[in-house]
């Protein structure tokens, strides 16, 4: 593209942007986030309240999405962070909250041998990443990832050039993944209603039909045939307690009529 | 790449993070401090409250994360194809058709279910 | 359509005109969007006040000594600060501090990418009136959307109290639900501008657009609302559930969660979050001008001025716009009442975001059938018509459950009253044995006493509680 070029600026993005030579507001970032995120990291593991352990990972998966863009993938960088710490830790967030407020890691091992193939997988891991730093910064000839968004006029349109064409066997193989883990959360997580559940439509044309009492029922516990004041409360042998009304009311006592709960079919009670 | 027009952002960032950090440090310091026991209570409404909040939430929430996740990534696929749609030609069009039709299985088989009907 | 978007790009796709700017312009930059940004949030609150008080034909705010009301926001944000902080001590302390700062800090980001006019100059350097642009602007805004969930959610969780935690757990249900659909709103708009970065979106939005529509020709007017009027309604939906504005204010239901995840919290840690919520009240409402509303150019009877479009100008129609969105959303707040939270939930999951979806298909077939020839053109018709009726066709229904006539026979004891049975055996309460202990030691039923009754009901509060809780 030769617009690209034309530019005036073009070439001294690109010379920044050429292997070995990196900016100092690059190499400031990259320290500064770098202890952050490192920091964190351990934090993570260090912290014995699971929410403060997800917290600490969430900073580090930030400054992840800080590092690539950085190096000239502002896409998945903000991907790395709208997904990463916007979408996946807010479910592990979720999670930890399904399982109580209080939870802290307990150090008794559950599964045998857990802890032996744990450090084991990280050793494994370890070797590997180191294995890939060392060749890349050993054999490989660095292009960066400048020069590969500069043919394609942006790091957005040449990631979909790549990601739609040369890759969408894999793009729409992600299909089926996302297709698994709805479906798996769906039997994981689903819990099938008990009936149908009435609209708010249904209970109150229920609640209003003929014959059926459309004032609040009393609550379990009960007894009393009224909350009127002039009630007196009945203590537990029968006999009505004096203390229970005030003085400067006249007691009433409360025909059947009174006490008998109004329906739709029969009406209110000034009869 | 340059970070040149990054660093404006971050600095909006930082700059309201100082902010809040600032004013959220200082006002406990400035504002009166009278103590009373009844003040450090949970609110809920005068009424004793129960020692333990809510433990357990519905395991519904955690549905609707995973969906979210599951159609944040569809997202984020759709938005690098609608930036180079032109470039990309009918074949653009028609591989999303695929992608999008197979996430709606899922997404159709999830509302038969009742995974996306809330009490 | 051509690719003709493309050619305004720089190396490596990053927007003409940012990214060179000298050190104090970014600084000045920087700190004039912190500075306006605050200004409109008091103004947005007095602002909501006064329309909603004259939408319920009341003044709102009007002291004299507050600039007739307008410094009324000013002055609670100062109170506040002078006030009381309470903790409480079921709160996590670290969290709970946190919570606010993330829910400040990150709500300013979002008006970085917000351009707010053309190139204009500055003591002698010229500069764009927007803090910075970049290839993905509009991420960024999601990207602190995301994050806004986090101060939300941690908020609740962090009070240590039950109102709050539902508050929050909801508040994010909510949000995330929301922004699935506010993400997708925007594809269309990407498709159509072929960029993400706010600037060029703005530009884009210049000239309309002669736009083949499968077998006629027409011309789209400039301004992305019309041509894109799916998008538009479903962002202006999405954008309220998202910024937590009425109808969906759920996090903050208080007429059942009290006061939602910010119940608990005092003095500016409270201003704190409502700083966040207007902040996102204006923000919002800058996004949608920005995406559909043309950003900062002049409407149509303005444009033909030719000086509309250049210089310092255009923040006047920038903030015009943005204050006439605002409008519409106290608008809205004044007319609708609160939905239900499934009614919210389902609008999100089952309506905005199939028909976002199906939107997208459509355009996009529309616009290849437009680009090819005309057999290809007719065969991409048949297939959206194809995968429409497809879609259609495996729409799920409401699933009817055999199960609902076994429907479990709940036992409603004597004339539909609710009352427990009378066989129930209540597991004794463990919290409970003290108080038991000590009932045990004097004598119950002693006539002298009086009535058992009546003692718990003169009792202290304590009592009352505790019979009360075993009883039931």
């Amino acid at each position: 593209m030769t617009h690209v070029l034309a530019h005036p600026l073009a070439g001294q993005v690109l010379a920044l942007a050429s292997p070995g030579a990196m900016g100092t507001g690059e190499k400031v970032a990259f320290w500064v986030l770098g202890i952050i995120a490192l920091g964190c990291a351990i934090a993570m593991v260090a912290a014995r309240n699971a929410m403060h352990s997800a917290l600490f990972l969430v900073v580090t998966m930030f400054c992840l999405g800080i590092f690539y863009i950085i190096q000239a993938g502002p896409f998945i960088g903000m991907a790395q962070i709208i997904v990463y710490t916007g979408a996946i830790m807010m479910l592990f967030l979720f999670v930890l909250m399904l399982v109580g407020r209080d939870v802290s890691d307990s150090l008794i091992e559950t599964l045998r041998g857990q802890r032996t193939a744990g450090i084991l997988v990280g050793l494994g891991l370890a070797g590997l990443l180191g294995g890939g730093i060392a060749r890349a910064l050993g054999s490989i000839d660095a292009k960066g990832l400048e020069q590969a968004n500069a043919t394609h006029g942006g790091n957005v349109p040449g990631l979909a050039a790549l990601m739609f064409t040369r890759y969408v066997f894999a793009f729409e193989v992600t299909s089926a993944l996302l297709i698994t883990a709805a479906v798996g959360a769906m039997i994981l997580a689903h819990v099938q209603r008990n009936g149908e559940k009435k609209t708010q439509k249904e209970q109150s044309r229920e609640r209003f039909a003929e014959g059926n009492h459309p004032a609040p029922k009393a609550g379990p516990g009960v007894f009393a045939h009224s909350n009127s004041v002039a009630t007196p409360a009945i203590l537990p042998d029968g006999t009505r307690s004096a203390r229970s009304i005030s003085p400067l009311v006249e007691p009433r006592e409360l025909t059947a009529e009174d006490t008998r709960p109004k329906d739709t079919l029969t009406g209110g009670g000034n009869q | 790449m340059s970070i040149a027009p990054y660093v404006p952002i971050a600095g909006l960032l930082v700059l309201g993070a100082l902010f809040a950090l600032f004013s959220c440090t200082i006002a406990p310091l400035v504002g009166p401090k009278r103590f009373n026991k009844a003040k450090l209570e949970a609110y809920e409404c005068g009424i004793e409250p129960a020692p333990v909040p809510a433990g357990r939430f519905p395991i519904r929430f955690y549905l609707t994360a995973m969906l979210f996740i599951v159609f944040d990534i569809e997202i984020i696929f759709l938005y690098p194809w609608a930036v180079s749609f032109d470039m990309l030609g009918t074949f653009g069009f028609v591989e999303m058709l695929l992608f999008i039709v197979t996430v709606f299985i899922a997404y159709a088989y999830v509302w038969r279910r009742g995974g996306l009907d809330w009490d | 359509m051509n690719t003709s978007g493309l050619a305004g790009l720089a190396a490596g796709g990053q927007p003409a005109g940012f990214g060179h700017d000298v050190w104090w312009i970014v600084l000045i930059k920087v700190v004039a969007a912190f500075v306006l940004l605050l200004l409109l949030t008091l103004f947005a609150v007095v602002f909501e006040r006064k329309v909603i008080g004259a939408f319920q034909v009341r003044p709102g705010p009007n002291r004299k000594a507050r600039g007739f009301g307008w410094l009324q926001s000013l002055a609670d944000g100062l109170k506040l600060a002078f006030k009381e902080e309470i903790i409480p001590t079921l709160a996590d302390k670290p969290v709970y501090f946190i919570a606010p700062v993330i829910s400040g800090a990150v709500a300013f980001l979002s008006f970085a990418v917000i351009p707010l006019g053309p190139e204009v100059s500055i003591f002698g350097h010229h500069t764009m009136l927007q803090v910075s642009d970049v290839p993905v602007a509009v991420l960024v805004i999601l990207a602190a959307s995301s994050m806004a969930v986090y101060g939300t959610v941690l908020a609740g969780w962090a009070s240590g109290t039950s109102w709050p935690l539902l508050g929050g757990m909801r508040a994010a249900a909510q949000m995330i639900s929301y922004e699935v659909a506010m993400g997708l709103s925007m594809v269309a708009v990407f498709m159509t501008a072929h960029s993400m970065s706010t600037s060029e979106i703005v530009a884009a939005q210049a000239h309309g657009a002669s736009l083949e529509l499968g077998v006629f020709t027409t011309h789209i007017p400039s301004w992305y609302f019309i041509p894109l009027l799916p998008s538009f309604v479903i962002y202006f939906i999405s954008a309220l559930g998202e910024g937590n504005r009425t109808p969906f204010d759920l996090p903050e239901g208080e007429s059942e969660l009290t006061g939602g995840y910010l119940t608990e919290y005092s003095s500016f840690k409270f201003a704190m979050f409502y700083l966040a919520e207007y902040i996102a009240m204006v923000t919002i409402s800058a996004l949608c001008v920005t995406l559909f509303f043309g950003g900062w150019r002049a409407p149509w009877p303005i444009s033909l001025w030719s000086g509309a479009n250049s210089g310092w100008v255009p923040i006047i129609w920038f903030l015009a716009k943005t204050i006439i969105f605002m409008g519409v959303l106290v608008w809205i707040r004044a007319t609708l009442p609160r939905v239900r939270y499934d009614q919210l939930m389902k609008l999100g999951w089952k309506v905005l975001m199939p028909v976002n979806l199906v939107w997208i298909l459509i355009l996009a077939g529309l616009r290849v059938a437009a680009r090819n020839n005309d057999q290809t053109k007719y065969l991409v018709l048949a297939g959206i018509v194809v995968t429409v009726l497809l879609l259609v066709l495996v729409w799920p229904e409401k699933q009817k459950d055999d199960r609902t006539q076994l429907k479990r026979e709940i036992d409603t004891g004597v004339g539909g009253y609710p009352v427990p049975p009378l066989d129930l055996v209540v597991p004794p309460n463990p919290r409970l044995k003290r108080l038991e202990a000590e009932r045990a030691e004097e004598p119950v039923g002693a006539g002298s006493k009086g009535s058992a009754g009546s003692g718990a009901a003169a009792g202290g509060p304590s009592e009352t509680a505790a019979s009360g809780g075993s009883e039931e």
